[in-house]
């Protein structure tokens, strides 16, 4: 509680014993206190609960699909090509390079569309305003920020490509360097 | 047997306490009736009793805002009855449109009402934005009433956005996922926006979709801000403003003696007549009140307001008999129809996100014209042209308005009109089939240029316009003029920006590694 002001606008509170070594101590008349405190209690009752409120709208847990899921041989896909195959599900497209295989987030860095993947002009546009990605992810017209996100990919025991899609990687950080974003394989 | 002859039984009805306590006073038109059919009903009685005559001129009000009231009525009632068939279940959502359209009883007819009111509701409300400010309207006392008219602008605006992902069909899915991504992009509170303080499980989207994605928790929480969250806030709000708009007393000058209501106010003039004394004059002659008082707004104002529902009724359901509420094929989060456009009155959001990135388009533009339209009464100290249409005293109002009006509806225009898959420039007749390669190659300004570009533009817009025209702009505070600049030059920022886009290919003006302009 502040101290000072209230001993010369108002009268205070008479000193309980003699008046000398009482007048340093000045007190609050007990009304203006238990008003004060009554406002401060409700205020902070009130942003309180608009915490809770606004916490409340936060939930700890959502029933999203999973992030992970096998996406085949590697043999199945042809040297440089971007297969289309886990569009539709896991909005995930599998490249296939000489060195290996990256997956890439189906989803544009701009707002989130779905690019298409246009085989005859070798790239990816997005239909909402017009992006374009190289095949690499790269973007090179449009509005969109930076390059689409590449996901982890690895080999799973039984000899399938494991696509984790919680766990992506940008190339503006330097990221696509990583071993997990990229799966060196020469087969 | 006397007992039982109608004009018996009616007498006794009405001199019955069940008849006198719903119908509280006589219907013989005498001026105490008139005010009492009025001041003793609730609905009516947001009324005055008597209005200025020049309030009642259609061509002043054009019945703009009852009609967004009429409007919002149609929507309440259709909207509660199209409840008893939706169910907001991302599994069943789109089934249950099917149903609405095909199996329920007038469905397509209800949704088709519910669909095109809430579009001309759109329309309507950003119209009276219009006459209020044309006839200035808001200037004092009315500069609060405007404020709580923009927010009713807001919340009509986002209770058609919610309602959009309601149909749970391609366009629905969509138009809300861009819509949304684009509080990512928030500043410090979203988790792609400059300065972000945030991540992607608690940013701003999370906050709205309840997840990283649209999906069921999005649309159970739109539908629970769409159907009850938003409408019982934007009833609250119009209770105050129609409250106000009373309160503040019309703001319609005196018309022309022409008017026909006018003239029949002015042509009589009984005595100093209290509702106790005129409720024994003869119904001729206080046919209405001294000019000093306007009008009785029972039956002048009333018949107006009734014909004026029964006109827009006639045309909504006209319209809903003969046109559709479109309904595409059922959301695909893998699968973005091209082009992917926003419910239209979002399209000039739209065209602005090719010109800048989004935290700019999507976030501090939308904050800037809401903001702006708030101060606006506080910012324009001209007390001219109240309650007359006119431009000629107050040029720089005007302007400023109208470029920003019509900036907006040439947006929207070129979004609905004039954009085709990829969002590529396609002119009305050409068709979408053609495919057009675009090889557009942008350049931005270094970083230094660029810098220097942006405070000049920002210098020379707060120097210039007072030492140009100090008469206008020199009698107001410079806290004020400040803001009212600022809020110009954001708003110009837009044309110019364009201009560099289309004609010399400039992507950015600024880049920092942290934000990009």
């Amino acid at each position: 509680m502040a101290e000072g002001g209230y001993g010369t606008a108002r009268p205070a509170r008479p000193p309980a014993g003699e008046g000398s070594d009482a007048a340093a101590t000045v007190w609050m008349p007990r009304r203006d206190w238990l008003a004060r405190v009554t406002w401060w209690g409700f205020l902070g009752s009130l942003v309180a609960m608009s915490g809770a409120s606004l916490r409340m709208m936060f939930p700890r847990v959502t029933f999203d699909p999973p992030a992970t899921f096998r996406a085949g041989r590697p043999e199945e896909y042809a040297v440089g090509t971007v297969s289309e195959r886990w569009k539709k599900r896991h909005r995930v497209w599998v490249v296939r390079t000489a060195e290996g295989f990256f997956a890439l987030s189906a989803k544009c860095t701009h707002l989130g569309c779905t690019p298409n993947w246009i085989e005859t002009e070798g790239k990816f546009k997005c239909p909402c305003h017009g992006s374009g990605f190289d095949p690499s992810g790269v973007n090179f017209e449009g509005p969109a920020p930076r390059p689409l996100e590449r996901f982890r990919i690895a080999l799973a025991e039984d000899g399938q490509l494991l696509v984790d899609r919680s766990r992506s990687f940008r190339q503006e950080a330097g990221e696509w360097d990583r071993p997990e974003a990229f799966l060196p394989f020469a087969g | 047997m006397s007992l039982l002859r109608p004009s018996v039984v009616w007498t006794r009805v009405k001199a019955s306490a069940a008849w006198r306590s719903l119908f509280r006073h006589g219907y013989e038109d005498t001026r105490r009736n008139r005010l009492l059919q009025t001041a003793s009903n609730v609905f009516l009685h947001l009324h005055p009793t008597t209005t200025p005559a020049s309030g009642l001129r259609f061509s002043y009000t054009w019945g703009l805002g009852g009609l967004s009231l009429l409007l919002f009525v149609v929507l309440t009632l259709t909207g509660v009855l199209l409840m008893f068939y939706y169910v907001p279940d991302t599994r069943r959502a789109f089934d249950d449109m099917k149903d609405i359209e095909h199996v329920v009883p007038f469905g397509q007819f209800l949704r088709n009402l519910h669909r095109w009111a809430a579009h001309a509701m759109v329309i309507t409300v950003w119209l009276h934005m219009l006459r209020v400010f044309l006839t200035s309207s808001y200037k004092p006392p009315r500069e609060f009433n405007w404020g709580v008219g923009v927010a009713l602008l807001v919340f009509t605006l986002l209770l058609s956005f919610s309602g959009y992902l309601l149909p749970w069909d391609q366009i629905a899915f969509w138009a809300i996922t861009v819509g949304t991504n684009m509080a990512t992009a928030t500043p410090l509170l979203g988790a792609e926006g400059p300065f972000s303080l945030v991540t992607y499980d608690n940013d701003i989207r999370f906050l709205i979709l309840g997840s990283r994605f649209v999906g069921q928790s999005a649309l159970l929480r739109f539908y629970v801000l769409h159907c009850l969250a938003l409408p019982l806030a934007a009833a609250v709000l119009m209770a105050v403003h129609f409250w106000r708009v009373r309160k503040d007393k019309f703001s319609a000058k005196a018309a022309p003696p022409s008017s026909s209501v006018a003239a029949e106010a002015t042509a009589e003039s009984p005595v100093a007549a209290g509702p106790a004394v005129a409720g024994n004059a003869s119904p001729a002659r206080d046919r209405a009140a001294p000019a000093s008082r306007g009008v009785d707004v029972w039956p002048h104002l009333v018949a107006i307001e009734f014909l004026a529902m029964l006109v827009a009724l006639v045309a909504l359901q006209a319209w809903s008999m003969w046109v559709d509420a479109p309904l595409e094929e059922v959301a695909s989060p893998t699968n973005t129809p091209n082009p992917a456009k926003a419910p239209w009155y979002f399209l000039g959001l739209q065209e602005m996100l090719v010109y800048f990135d989004p935290w700019i388009a999507g976030v501090v533009l939308p904050a800037l014209i809401i903001v702006g339209l708030i101060l606006l009464p506080y910012l324009d100290s001209n007390p001219a042209g109240v309650g007359v249409y006119t431009l000629r005293r107050r040029r720089y109002a005007g302007s400023v308005f109208l470029i920003g009006f019509f900036l907006w509806v040439g947006f929207i225009l070129v979004g609905q009109f004039f954009r085709g898959p990829g969002w590529i420039w396609y002119w009305p007749w050409e068709s979408w089939e053609v495919h057009k390669p675009v090889y557009e190659k942008t350049w931005n300004f270094p970083w230094p240029v660029g810098l220097a570009a942006i405070v000049g533009y920002v210098a020379l817009g707060l120097h210039l316009p007072r030492r140009l025209r100090p008469a206008v702009f020199g009698t107001i505070s410079w806290g004020r003029y400040a803001t009212l600049m600022l809020l110009v030059l954001g708003m110009l920022a837009l044309p110019i920006k364009m201009v560099l886009r289309l004609a010399f290919d400039v992507h950015y003006v600024l880049v920092t590694p942290w934000f990009r302009i």
